[in-house]
């Protein structure tokens, strides 16, 4: 399969980078990033959204750092999994210098061969997926394409049909959730200067927006609280396969127990359901006002992320069994605070 | 943006490649990249040559450098047919821009053996099954010698682990395991495969007076 | 003796000294080895067990190869990446072919405009259909394919136009400039309606048309004593449904096409069966089929998914031809769905009936098989989904309707285990479920209802060698069976699924010229002692060349590295009917065998003549003849070779395969009818988890009675390959058509097949019960192997969970809404609440052990006694064994038509005979 054709460019910093999408936006081209290349390369081929200009971060120095409190945004994924392609197995926390829930989340990320290219800052930004739109330029044309990559047509999304406004695109990548209930920040850069936020405010409700990145600006690293090292938790993924597949559910808890057993505090995020990954803080709070129960606590909890999902049917399983395994995991991984 | 032209690669007698005339008007050009010079060590030899700058690297290696062992399986990074090592890591052709690893060491399937000698992973994925048509062979093979190059006495899990991004329709992967296993232990007792080209039997062999169960001469 | 002695003295080798050097010799292990007893059945002398009896073959067994877990020999091709496939044929001056594909399920081509393609620099060639009008298919029946759609586009994705280009980037972009004018037709998507009658059928058959519908095949057929179902004890009955599914090769199609300068084509092409699309390609280009060379690359996978001729095949032969250059056309993995030939999704009707003894008094089967928009191999496919499922066991009447219906997808075919699996998973499920209302453990019912050795099917199949008892005996063995069964917890459960398949088809596709062989090998040998093997069979990855080298080795006492298979060019090879319907081992091997015994002959011959010595006396050792009473007098193979040489140069021998006349005679008696048929036992192991659905392998314990292993470790790979194949159809593989009618995910993606971490071990079990027509007594080991998981994994769930699967594959969501429903029917809190499903015996499963026991005594005599009476299916049920039951028994039906009586209430395909043939609405 071709790629449409594109310029590649090299920049070696931040400010390379930023100043060639700017001036390329000047001159009224397009570009996108690329990182590792295996979200975008096959969309690529698949003419979704092709620009005329890429700009490769593979030479920007500076942003590959992995650490407990700092992750770059060109750090690869399989440099952020514990038992990484060296096939050495390190199940004690304190030799991954990454926090054990991200190393878990990246570890389930597709394949090992995607892990080798994939980075945290392209799977944060992964695109939005739909069964509808992830497929060939061919397959698209007999349906006379959709919303998200309409090619000039306005069609209408497939999925809800008799409306282009809003694209319900599923946001399927695996780690921001354990991120978000990290408290981790995002921080970016662009032609404004700098700016960072929680990455739960990073996110934006449309499946083509995604979220609040501008032209010209790109993610640099995120960042982990001080405390990070206090929160235990954990990931659970439900897809078909254990390798390639992107999640159908992604849950991620965590969780602070002080001195005296008992829980002082808790976050719980979901990926996979809705166009963009959430913070489910509401819910929880709703329920931790009430003081901590233990199982009845879980299943309300559980109950509450259930309710506040509202899946549509463009992934590989059904929509009202993803939401209700939503329930499940969420109970799954809350279990260890009965 | 505007896309120049390619220069003629192919054939001859292509004159105004790019264009075509319909009547007095030109209605078409064909879209393509600019060419940029591209180089890197494959398989120990410096290979130089012009590809188009946006080139996926499983194009170049198949159709510029000609080492054809590497796969197109899927072309979508779920399959493995295509994988190549990179500085001595697993990748996937398919999904790595040819761009992005110049002047890097890419070792494909072809560079794996010593010459006649096979690479213990070669010869015993031969030997126990690991290769029934032998279209995913080249990916697991170039996953499984860069895990036993790190790490020579790997455990069924951590084999699972690494080559869980390839594709085998035949095997059911068990006998890929076992070869694997196999291969491992090769590399432990640092035992040296046969040279191919040693001399097969003769046709024409004496009778060595030992004789069979019971019988006498 | 003394006088032999005398005779041969001159011809007595000192031991351990090196014969004179002859032109030809010299080389590693200059002495020859000792032939190895234990590869030596004990009736020729050796210290092999023949508990299955004698074959004819034995005497022929060397000890060189056969038995032998032998590496592929093509492997170092393999492991080099120097095996070429398709796409890595690259010829000087090549162009890139590329096709144009329908963007609408079911549309009328009003008119195709290449003129601004055509003008495109760079372009060569833009091919239409209305040039190339020829029709072919795999079956000369149906021939209903053509280069690119004639007139009509049949589903997303048929071939509209092709392009030449001198690179890949120029013909895209010429395909752009392709303008179609299309009239949208009403696509037809759901299989049943495609039974009904409609203004634009798919296609048309002309005077067999079946009413006005999209039935492209319909069967019935009843055998037996259909009255007796009104005696069961216990029935089960399931409307299922299956997915269809990708064979999943991992080498996605490509084809070059080049006419050399005498004016002769060439065609490369990773193909299971060269021979067909000979056949097509003159049909097509309308030249005489001596003008091509069709030339087999290596295959990466097929498994029935490259056995058909296509048309991309043609595009590039004929591009090729009028463009004067080679022409390269290779597919995108999505194309490969397009061009599909999967298994077909089916929604099956079965029932099963159990009488009070507990013998299978009746077997109904309703198939409804979705074929897409071609034929393919679909007139066989619709028998097959009811005649493969009429053993192993004895039954009492078999009532099978099937119906293989068009619509706009991409076409159904053969795959691995060809319209045997979904029947089967049923049938084995429906059993399951019958001794679940009986009492007994489902193994003991198996053992109790086997057909014996060299006995006749209810529909008229000739069995021979029959290895199932012991199968399943070797299974609840090696699974812990008895521990296991209706005994762990809720979520676990173990399930037991068996399985028959044909090994060769009875009768060929093609079967002009009359009397034609199946299988012709060809030997050559010259003075350099090397024996060149040429035989058409397609190397698939499945290890056939390996095993006709063998076969050829063994028999002629050669080590392997001296047989060269040469196997690619139809030029050079014998025809071959091609790598489908697991015939190759059979046929092929029975062709080499017999090709390599004349030239056995002349060897022996000539080593008589040298020593003197009694032929008969004589034996094939390692590289060397001799008295086996005394191994000092004899020859090297090289000296016995160049005295048979004498006056006439290089040996050369053919060697060939036909199927011996067998079967019945009703209408369709042909399909499925082998000269053997494989068997096989599965037991799976299975974790449910009840709250979200999924669905794990544990492990599994597989049994396959291939009659002898020619080569165990290809066997085993088969063996686990099929389990995970298999597997891959129960759990997670699906064509998914989304509402539109679309295929929703053709791509690795989304189409799933199972990754390492679902595959389960799995334990291969080789039985051999010695075939008495196979090579070694061999028969097939490719597709049998892949029944039995389905139904091992759907009655694993079962005891797992008690839920009985009625729909493949079960997803995760699939078996939650099961469980969901089962929650609220039994009205208890929690999934984890179900109840374990449990097995009380009954004083039937007592008897059934008894009588399991005295079959088992009968098998073995059976297989052993020469002189045995024939045996009919339906002895069991008190009949003579000795005479077919409609001789002996009034009510006793052979019947492929159906009554009035069923049509005016027939079941979903049944109805497909509610239309009546246009030739016979012109008679009224």
């Amino acid at each position: 399969m071709r790629t449409p054709p594109f310029n590649l460019h090299f920049p070696t910093t931040v400010e390379e980078a930023i100043d060639i999408s700017q001036k390329l936006a000047s001159e009224g081209r397009s570009s996108d990033w690329i990182a590792g290349g295996t979200d975008l390369l096959p969309n690529y081929k698949w003419h979704l959204n092709p620009k005329g200009d890429v700009i490769s971060l593979s030479s920007v120095a500076g942003l590959g750092e992995v650490s407990m409190h700092r992750i770059g945004a060109m750090a690869r994924l399989s440099s952020l999994v514990a038992n990484a392609s060296d096939a050495l197995v390190h199940t004690d926390a304190t030799i991954s210098p990454v926090h054990p829930i991200i190393a878990k989340a990246a570890g389930k990320v597709a394949s090992i061969l995607i892990r080798n290219n994939a980075t945290l800052g392209g799977n944060i930004c992964l695109d939005t997926r739909c069964y509808w739109f992830n497929q060939s330029e061919d397959w698209r044309s007999s349906i006379d394409w959709c919303h998200k990559c309409d090619c000039g047509t306005g069609a209408d999304c497939r999925v809800i049909p008799n409306q282009n406004e809003l694209c319900v695109a599923t946001y399927q990548a695996d780690i921001a959730p354990t991120l978000m209930v990290l408290g981790a920040s995002i921080h970016l850069a662009g032609p404004q200067g700098q700016r960072s936020m929680l990455l739960s405010e990073f996110f934006q409700l449309d499946g083509m927006t995604r979220n609040v990145l501008q032209q010209g600006e790109l993610v640099t690293h995120v960042s982990l609280p001080k405390d990070v090292e206090q929160w235990q938790g954990d990931y659970l993924k439900l897809s078909v396969r254990e390798s390639w597949d992107f999640p159908e559910v992604g849950i991620a808890a965590a969780w602070k127990i002080n001195p005296a057993g008992e829980l002082i505090d808790l976050r719980v995020a979901s990926t996979a359901l809705e166009s963009i990954p959430k913070l489910h803080s509401e819910a929880v709070a709703k329920v931790m006002q009430q003081g901590w129960q233990g199982q009845k606590s879980i299943l309300e909890v559980a109950e509450l992320v259930r309710q506040s999902i509202k899946p549509v049917k463009n992934t590989y399983l059904a929509p009202a069994y993803r939401r209700k395994m939503a329930k499940v995991l969420t109970k799954r991984i809350l279990s260890q605070l009965e | 943006m505007e896309f120049i032209g390619r220069s003629i690669k192919k054939g001859e007698g292509h004159e105004g490649i790019g264009e075509a005339m319909v009547g007095e008007e030109r209605i078409s050009m064909i879209p393509t990249a600019p060419e940029v010079y591209w180089s890197a060590l494959v398989n120990g030899q410096n290979i130089e040559c012009h590809i188009e700058s946006n080139a996926i690297l499983l194009d170049v290696i198949r159709d510029e450098v000609g080492a054809l062992g590497v796969k197109r399986g899927c072309d979508m990074g779920t399959c493995g047919c295509c994988t190549v090592l990179i500085d001595g890591e697993p990748k996937l052709s398919c999904l790595t821009l040819a761009g992005e690893v110049r002047a890097k060491e890419i070792t494909t399937v072809e560079g794996l053996a010593d010459g006649h000698h096979l690479h213990p992973i070669q010869d015993m994925f031969a030997k126990h099954g690991g290769s029934q048509c032998g279209f995913c062979t080249p990916g697991f093979l170039l996953v499984s010698s860069a895990l036993l190059e790190k790490n020579n006495s790997p455990t069924d899990a951590e084999i699972k682990g690494a080559i869980e991004g390839n594709l085998c329709r035949c095997t059911g992967y068990q006998p890929i395991v076992d070869s694997i296993q196999a291969a491992a232990e090769l590399m432990r007792t640092d035992a040296e495969s046969v040279d191919s080209t040693t001399a097969k039997a003769d046709p024409h062999p004496g009778f060595s007076g030992e004789n069979e169960g019971g019988h006498t001469a | 003796m003394a006088e032999d002695d005398e005779q041969m003295k001159g011809y007595r080798q000192q031991p351990g000294k090196l014969p004179f050097r002859k032109p030809g010799s010299g080389g590693s292990k200059q002495f020859s080895d000792l032939r190895d007893l234990s590869y030596i059945p004990q009736s020729e002398g050796g210290d092999r067990p023949q508990p299955r009896g004698l074959n004819r073959h034995d005497h022929l067994l060397t000890s060189s190869s056969i038995g032998r877990r032998t590496p592929l020999i093509d492997s170092r091709w393999k492991v080099t990446g120097q095996a070429h496939y398709g796409d890595d044929v690259r010829l000087r001056g090549e162009l890139i072919g590329k096709i144009l594909r329908s963007p609408h399920h079911y549309a009328k081509i009003r008119s195709i405009d290449t003129s601004a393609a055509e003008a495109l620099s760079g372009v060569e060639c833009v091919l239409t259909g209305k040039n190339h009008t020829n029709a072919f298919g795999v079956l000369p029946v149906t021939k209903d394919e053509h280069a690119l759609a004639v007139e009509k586009v049949r589903h997303v994705g048929d071939l509209v136009a092709s392009v030449a280009a001198i690179d890949e980037a120029t013909a895209l972009q010429a395909l752009q400039l392709i303008k179609v004018d299309y009239e949208i037709l009403e696509p037809v998507h759901d299989m049943k309606k495609a039974i009904e009658d409609t203004e634009n059928p798919i296609h048309d058959r002309g005077k067999y048309h079946i009413g006005e519908a999209n039935i492209q095949k319909r069967v019935f057929q009843e055998f037996g004593n259909i009255a007796g179902v009104k005696d069961a004890a216990a029935s089960s009955s399931v409307k299922w449904s299956f997915a269809g599914v990708n064979h999943g090769f991992t080498e996605p199609h490509a084809a070059v096409a080049h006419w050399d300068p005498s004016g002769r084509l060439t065609l490369y092409t990773p193909q299971q069966v060269p021979h067909y699309v000979h056949r097509s390609l003159a049909d097509v280009l309308e030249i005489p089929m001596h003008q091509i060379n069709v030339h087999r690359t290596f295959v990466g996978g097929g498994f029935g998914g490259k056995s058909d001729p296509f048309p991309h095949e043609m595009c590039a032969a004929i591009m090729a031809r009028q463009t004067g250059k080679p022409v390269r056309i290779t597919f995108d993995r999505e194309e490969v769905f397009w061009t599909n030939r999967g298994r077909h999704p089916s929604k099956l009707e079965m029932v099963v009936h159990a009488d009070a003894s507990g013998r299978i008094c009746g077997i109904e089967t309703d198939a409804l098989i979705d074929g897409g928009s071609f034929a393919s191999f679909g007139h066989v496919t619709t028998y097959y989904n009811g005649v493969l499922h009429t053993a192993p066991y004895e039954i009492g009447s078999f009532h099978y309707t099937g119906a293989r219906v068009w619509t706009n997808k991409p076409a159904s075919g053969a795959m691995r285990g060809h319209g045997a699996v979904n029947s089967r998973c049923a049938v084995e499920s429906a059993i399951d479920d019958v001794c679940e209302q009986l009492g007994v453990d489902p193994i003991a019912f198996r053992l109790a209802n086997l057909l014996p050795p060299n006995s006749t099917t209810i529909t008229g199949f000739r069995v021979t060698s029959i290895g199932m008892r012991e199968c399943l005996e070797r299974v609840r063995e090696a699974s812990g069976w008895d521990e296991k069964f209706r005994k762990m917890p809720l979520g676990r459960g173990i399930g037991i699924g068996c399985g028959f398949f044909i090994s060769g088809s009875g009768l060929p596709i093609h079967w002009d010229p009359n009397k034609f062989p199946h299988a012709t090998v060809h030997l050559k040998i010259d003075m350099d002692g090397g024996v060149t093997v040429h035989t058409g069979a397609a190397d698939i990855g499945q290890g056939s060349d390996t095993v006709v080298g063998q076969s050829v080795a063994e028999v002629l006492g050669l080590p392997l590295e001296m047989i060269r298979v040469k196997s690619r060019d139809s030029d050079t090879s014998p025809v071959d009917l091609g790598s489908y319907s697991s015939r190759v081992t059979f046929m092929n091997a029975n062709a080499a065998i017999s090709a390599a015994m004349k030239i056995r002959e002349e060897l022996l011959a000539a080593t008589a003549d040298i020593t003197g010595a009694d032929p008969k006396r004589l034996i094939i050792g390692d590289r060397r003849i001799y008295d086996k009473k005394d191994p000092a007098v004899g020859v090297s193979y090289l000296e016995a070779l160049h005295k048979a040489q004498e006056e006439r140069g290089a040996l050369v021998s053919s060697g060939a395969y036909r199927t011996p006349p067998m079967g019945s005679t009703h209408k369709g008696a042909a399909a499925g009818l082998a000269p053997a048929y494989s068997f096989s036992a599965y037991v799976a192991e299975v974790e449910v988890d009840a709250e979200t659905g999924q669905t794990k392998v544990i492990e599994a314990w597989a049994a396959h009675d291939c009659g002898r292993a020619l080569n165990p470790l290809a066997v085993e790979g088969q063996i686990i390959g099929s389990c995970h194949m298999g597997m891959g159809q129960v759990l997670s593989e699906e064509m998914v058509y989304g509402r539109t009618g679309n295929l929703q995910n053709p791509n690795f993606l989304e189409y799933k097949i199972p990754s390492i971490h679902e595959m389960p071990k799995v334990t291969p079990i080789i039985v051999e019960s010695n075939d008495p027509e196979g090579p070694f007594g061999a028969k097939e080991a490719g597709e049998g192997p892949l029944l039995p998981i389905l139904p091992a994994v759907v009655n694993a769930v079962y005891d797992a969970i008690g839920i009985r699967v009625d729909e493949l594959p079960i997803t995760p969501d699939r078996m939650y809404k099961r469980i969901e429903k089962k929650v609220r029917k039994l009205d208890v809190d929690s999934p984890l609440d179900l109840p374990n499903p449990t097995l009380q015996t009954s004083q039937l499963h007592d008897d059934l052990l008894i009588r399991a026991a005295a079959h088992a005594e009968r098998d073995l005599a059976r297989k052993l006694d020469v002189n045995r009476a024939p045996y009919h299916n339906g002895a069991i049920f008190g009949l003579k064994p000795e005479i077919a039951p409609e001789e002996q028994m009034d009510g006793w039906v052979i019947s492929v038509l159906p009554s009035d009586e069923y049509i005016a209430s027939p079941r979903p395909a049944g109805s497909a005979w509610k239309h009546v043939e246009r030739r016979h609405r012109e008679v009224e």
